[in-house]
């Protein structure tokens, strides 16, 4: 049989069931799985987390890799590192499927470089072609998609940007088997000493929609007044271009484009915002866009599924009003 | 101490062209310095001002990013090195970390690497944790504030700024640490400093003086494609704003978008 391929579990923030990305990445690892005729494996690290163990297997995983212990209480680059390494040099996966957020990325480059093995990092695609392994991973604010063939070096290692595919369904009633391993002898050399919630996070990353604003809506009350309540009708979030960010109305947390954030929602409503290259870098992967702008030629309409020409102070609270009533929560 | 800044020269905007041999076709569009390196370069200053000793501005990339070496040492930088070699041309991220690591243990006496969280163009943010792997360093990631940093006892505090928390963590020194926007604001170098460092001599390390040898990369790029267009869109419309909203709504609707 081939090798398998291995997804690393996250636990999701408010529940006790493993992350929507797991879900994604085991509905993903599934199909992968089967068309090579290799086993679904999780690994799970962490203290007290074996449970999760049992999510995975209900959403599609035949095995699970346990390590259990409080080395793994919090993440730290150095013990999961060092236990994925120590894994995957013991049961030789050929491919390690993770998330791509912050501590996700922090992980997965260090444990491809401590392996020496390839790395696709926001990937939006995996295929398995016989020996070959690919990932299709966009650079340059989308402009380029590039694919990366993996070299004969195994696992590959892959961080797969969200809401790149559905998320697997629960199955009742499936189980696996567990594989208890132990903690490694690796020195951990960073220190957790605190965490806390970041004060006004904004997760765009994970929103499905997200209603934006930018210049054009003339001033920072006018933004207020207009987009958040947009936002919240359609059970969205909000975020923003630059140059408002630059110019101090709302916080870079909200900021959209090359040096903000990338997104990909469902739907992403620009709303007073040109639509410069930056800006489109970090949201033209959108499933659907709506515009809304006072200038026809506007480059934002380039990129928009549906566009709306006119006065944001206008369109925008109508908008709102008819999503409450038809559409909103 | 000696605080060594990895610093990417890339393109202002991201409307790059591909060449036919899948290198990335930047021409005609401004050079800037990779706007996180701004930020690890400005922080290096700050402590370098604290704590004196050195700071080195470091690139590997073609001999043209000395020009953004020299906005570098116009902030403030006091040395530079670059890494140029032919073979250096089709470099992954584990072979460009590869032989800034091989540079870095050459200096000898780096007490610390500051990176941006990630490049601008190429957007992994895996240089700075393949750097610290090759070094055997520890690392500390999207850091967005250095609470302490102490050259006696080897030590860092640092905050890191991740999505939804904000973790404070603690770790030795040697350390390689990639900086996020929250963690300063960059300074302008003065007219006074580019005239002064126009004509700096930047010293210049290939392969050779680094001991490399070629190694094949883990991964390379099979194909590289422009984005597929986007389905054309429709302009919606209508006798006033009232019809247009509820038209777009309508179609949201159908679509299930909503
Ligand atoms: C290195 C670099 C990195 C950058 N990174 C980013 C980034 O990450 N994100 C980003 O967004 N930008 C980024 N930028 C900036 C980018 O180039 C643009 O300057 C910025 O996106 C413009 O913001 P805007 O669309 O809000 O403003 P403008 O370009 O000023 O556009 C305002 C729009 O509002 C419209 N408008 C005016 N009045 C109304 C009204 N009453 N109703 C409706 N519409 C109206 C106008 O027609 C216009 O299209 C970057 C630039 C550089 C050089
Ligand atoms: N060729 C390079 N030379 C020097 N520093 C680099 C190079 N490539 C990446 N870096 C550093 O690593 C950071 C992250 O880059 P990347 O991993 O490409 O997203 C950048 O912000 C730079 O600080």
């Amino acid at each position: 049989m081939p090798n398998e391929i291995w997804v690393l579990i996250e636990k999701a923030r408010h529940s006790d069931n493993i992350a929507a990305i797991s879900r994604e990445l085991l509905g993903k690892g599934r199909q992968l799985a089967d068309a090579a005729g290799t086993q679904l494996a999780a690994l799970v690290l962490g203290s007290g987390m074996g449970a999760l163990a049992e999510r995975a297997f209900a959403y599609g995983a035949d095995k699970a890799y346990v390590v259990d212990d409080a080395a793994l209480a919090q993440y730290t680059t150095d013990g999961f590192v060092g236990a994925a390494a120590a894994l995957a040099k013991k049961y030789q996966p050929a491919l390690i499927l993770s998330g791509a957020s912050f501590q996700m990325r922090d992980f997965s480059a260090a444990l491809a470089a401590e392996l020496g093995v390839g790395l696709a990092i926001d990937a939006t695609n995996v295929t398995i072609e016989g020996e070959q392994i690919s990932a299709v991973r966009p650079s340059h604010g989308g402009n380029v998609i590039n694919t990366i063939a993996f070299g004969a070096a195994r696992p590959a290692v892959v961080a797969a940007r969200k809401q790149s595919w559905p998320e697997a369904q629960e199955q009742a009633g499936r189980s696996g088997e567990v594989v208890q391993e132990s903690m490694p002898g690796v020195e951990i050399r960073t220190k957790v000493t605190n965490v806390s919630p970041k004060q006004g996070a904004v997760n765009l990353a994970d929103a499905a929609i997200i209603v934006s604003g930018g210049r054009g809506l003339g001033s920072p009350e006018n933004y207020f007044k207009l987009i958040p309540p947009l936002a919240e009708a359609l059970g969205g979030a909000y975020g923003a271009s630059r140059a408002i960010v630059d110019a101090g109305w709302i916080p870079y947390e909200h900021q959209v484009g090359q040096t903000g954030k990338t997104v990909s929602p469902k739907l992403y409503m620009a709303v007073g915002i040109s639509g410069a290259i930056q800006h489109l870098a970090g949201m033209r992967t959108s499933r659907t866009i709506v515009a809304i702008n006072k200038d026809a030629d506007a480059p934002i309409f380039r990129v928009a599924s549906y566009g709306l020409v006119g006065d944001a102070s206008e369109i925008v609270p109508l908008l709102t009003e008819e999503i409450k009533k038809r559409a909103g929560r | 101490m000696h605080i060594v800044v990895c610093m990417k020269q890339v393109p202002r905007d991201n409307s790059v062209k591909i060449n036919p041999d899948l290198s990335i076709n930047a021409e005609g569009i401004e050079q800037i310095m990779n706007l996180f390196d701004e930020y690890a370069v400005e922080e290096g200053l700050q402590w370098n001002e604290k704590l004196g000793g050195k700071v080195t501005v470091l690139s590997l990339g073609p001999e043209e990013w000395k020009e953004q070496i020299r906005r570098a040492l116009a902030m403030g930088a006091t040395d530079a090195l670059l890494l140029s070699d032919p073979s250096f041309a089709g470099l992954d991220v584990l072979g460009a970390a590869r032989a800034v690591a091989a540079a870095i243990n050459k200096l000898g006496d780096v007490d610390l690497v500051l990176a941006g969280r990630n490049s601008t163009d190429d957007e992994s943010g895996a240089f700075g944790p393949a750097l610290a792997r090759m070094l055997g360093w520890p690392q500390l990631t999207y850091v967005g504030k250095i609470a302490e940093l102490d050259e006696g006892s080897k030590r860092i505090v640092a905050e890191r700024h991740l999505e939804e928390q904000i973790e404070t963590v603690e770790s030795r020194l040697p350390a390689v640490v990639t900086v996020v926007k929250d963690i300063n604001e960059p300074r302008y170098p003065s007219l006074l400093r580019i005239k002064r460092v126009a004509k700096v001599e930047i010293p210049i390390w290939s392969a050779a003086d680094l001991g490399l040898s070629a190694q094949a990369p883990a991964a390379s790029i099979a194909a590289r494609v422009p984005p597929p267009p986007r389905a054309k869109g429709e302009i919606i419309q209508g006798a006033d704003a009232a019809e247009k909203v509820r038209t777009l709504v309508d179609k949201l609707m159908e679509s299930q978008v909503i």
